[in-house]
């Protein structure tokens, strides 16, 4: 079951090049939310109670719900919903995407060793990449802020690629990270909005 | 020899299938599944007409698509028996075969003259050569899961039912190989053989200048296709130990249901705008290049 998710997970990183549309970010963050939380289910079995009950919160509520609700919120206030204002054509997008999936792949052979589950590196180093493409190939903060999501989904990834083992700490500044950075967010965009045209965008 | 009797009696049948799905969906009785059949009937039996800018290419062009399509015919394998023709690699030969007959048809619009069909000419190739790699990836996928690199070697020892990771790959390859169908054979959401006007169409346009018996043939073609890649499908749900008759059945089973999808997927969808064509099949590429690695991974055959 573990790896229908993941294949799926690695599809939703596909289709993060190829859409155009916020709304269509939004709903794959919030699909990714709720992969990562059918994950973190059937894979971290020998973990205590209360730290289930941490992940559980954190994928599905904040991940899922949350964060989705608020980055919604954001773009219905602001009026912005295409992704691709002065972005990379999402054509050169994909062939990118392409080659971060080869790029992973190479870098999980070299890394390859008995502690190291092959299939979670080799996705969660696809999340980073494809993270940090959404960052570069952009110029809306908003899609600067999901390519941020999708990093803090690969950080998800990569501890369960090391064994059955969440540590607590992390989570949390994980989770300060999120909240940070979309309330801020939330913050300029509900509240400096009728002051600037495009508030959204990052220059100009 | 069996699979390439089956094949023609689902060809006549699909596009009439696919007709009649699309007009219940939209609250119409349609028209009976053999029209196209009649329609095409039709057609054979009138002359065809030929312009002046126009040479041998344009006048041999349809022959040879549909020979190449009908050649493509021989290499595919039904229910474990031994294709007319196999040999190691025949899916390169297959691939070869159907580009060949798709080369004709573009230097056949080319030929005309005409600045419509060779803009249409220009789509149809770039859309080809874009999604050829995803087939490519996805039987290399296939002989790297069996050991085997001709059609009948793979399907003969591939078994959907054998192996959890087979599984989860052939849920991806059903997946990728109706796209690819759709794809060659120029429908909705990539083209729309009903649309009337040229600026937006890509293989219709193609053929403008075909007409009676030419138009026929182009036409069989096509749909000759559509039950090859629907053979396709039917081979990765094949498995060893059935009677040729639930093969039969099985083989019918599939190709009604992959009818059925193109036509509902032709009646809710919308057709994609012309430059979100390349990013569309591109997607598809990459599902099928994550198919590849991602499984290979999964099973320690890559990593």
């Amino acid at each position: 079951m573990v790896d229908y998710l993941i294949i799926l997970f690695a599809v939703t990183l596909i289709y993060f090049a190829s859409v155009e549309r916020l709304t269509n970010y939004i709903r794959l963050i919030s699909l990714q939310g709720l992969l990562l939380f059918g994950i973190a289910i059937f894979e971290l079995k020998e973990i205590n109670t209360a730290n289930m009950l941490f992940i559980a919160a954190e994928t599905l509520f904040i991940k899922t719900i949350l964060v989705p609700y608020l980055l919604t919120r954001i773009i219905k206030r602001s009026g912005v919903t295409k992704v691709h204002r002065d972005a990379m054509p999402g054509f050169y997008l994909l062939i990118l995407s392409i080659s971060a999936l080869l790029f992973s792949v190479i870098l999980t052979q070299l890394m390859h060793n008995q502690y190291i589950n092959s299939i979670f590196m080799a996705v969660a180093l696809f999340t980073l990449f494809t993270g940090l493409l959404l960052i570069v190939t952009h110029r809306l903060i908003i899609s600067h802020l999901i390519g941020f999501l999708v990093i803090e989904n690969a950080v998800f990834l990569f501890s369960m690629a090391v064994g059955n083992r969440m540590p607590m700490l992390i989570n949390i500044g994980i989770l300060l990270d999120i909240f940070v950075g979309v309330l801020i967010l939330v913050f300029f965009g509900l509240r400096l909005k009728p002051r600037t045209n495009e508030l959204t965008m990052l220059k100009d | 020899m069996m699979a390439i009797i089956l094949m023609i009696v689902t060809a006549l049948v699909f596009p009439g299938i696919i007709l009649r799905v699309r007009s219940l969906a939209s609250g119409r009785k349609g028209p009976r599944l053999m029209q196209p059949m009649k329609e095409i009937a039709i057609l054979l039996g009138k002359g065809s007409v030929f312009g002046d800018t126009t040479g041998i290419v344009f006048r041999i062009a349809p022959a040879i698509s549909l020979s190449a399509i009908l050649c493509s015919m021989l290499v595919l394998p039904f229910a474990n028996q031994k294709p007319v023709i196999s040999f190691d690699g025949d899916f390169i030969f297959f691939s070869f075969l159907l580009a060949l007959g798709k080369f004709f048809s573009i230097i056949g619009a080319l030929d005309t003259g005409s600045s419509f069909q060779g803009m249409g000419a220009n789509r149809e190739a770039l859309f080809s050569m874009l999604i050829e790699p995803a087939f490519f990836i996805l039987l290399a996928t296939f002989a790297m899961f069996t050991g085997y690199t001709s059609f009948s070697g793979i399907f003969s020892h591939f078994n959907i039912a054998g192996d959890y990771y087979v599984l989860l790959f052939s849920i991806l390859a059903v997946y990728i190989f109706v796209q690819i169908a759709v794809i060659e054979n120029s429908r909705i959401p990539v083209d729309d053989p009903k649309t009337h006007l040229e600026l937006t169409m890509i293989h219709e346009v193609m053929i403008l200048d075909n007409s009676g018996f030419d138009k026929a043939l182009i036409h069989i073609g096509s749909y000759l296709k559509f039950a090859i890649f629907g053979t396709l499908l039917y081979n990765i749900f094949a498995t060893t130990g059935m009677s040729t008759f639930l093969h039969v059945v099985l083989f019918f089973l599939v190709q009604i249901v992959y009818a059925v999808i193109i036509g509902l997927v032709e009646s809710f969808r919308a057709r994609n705008k012309m430059d979100k064509n390349p990013k569309f099949i591109l997607t598809i590429l990459a599902i099928a290049w994550l198919a590849f690695v991602l499984i290979l991974t999964m099973t320690s055959r890559l990593i």
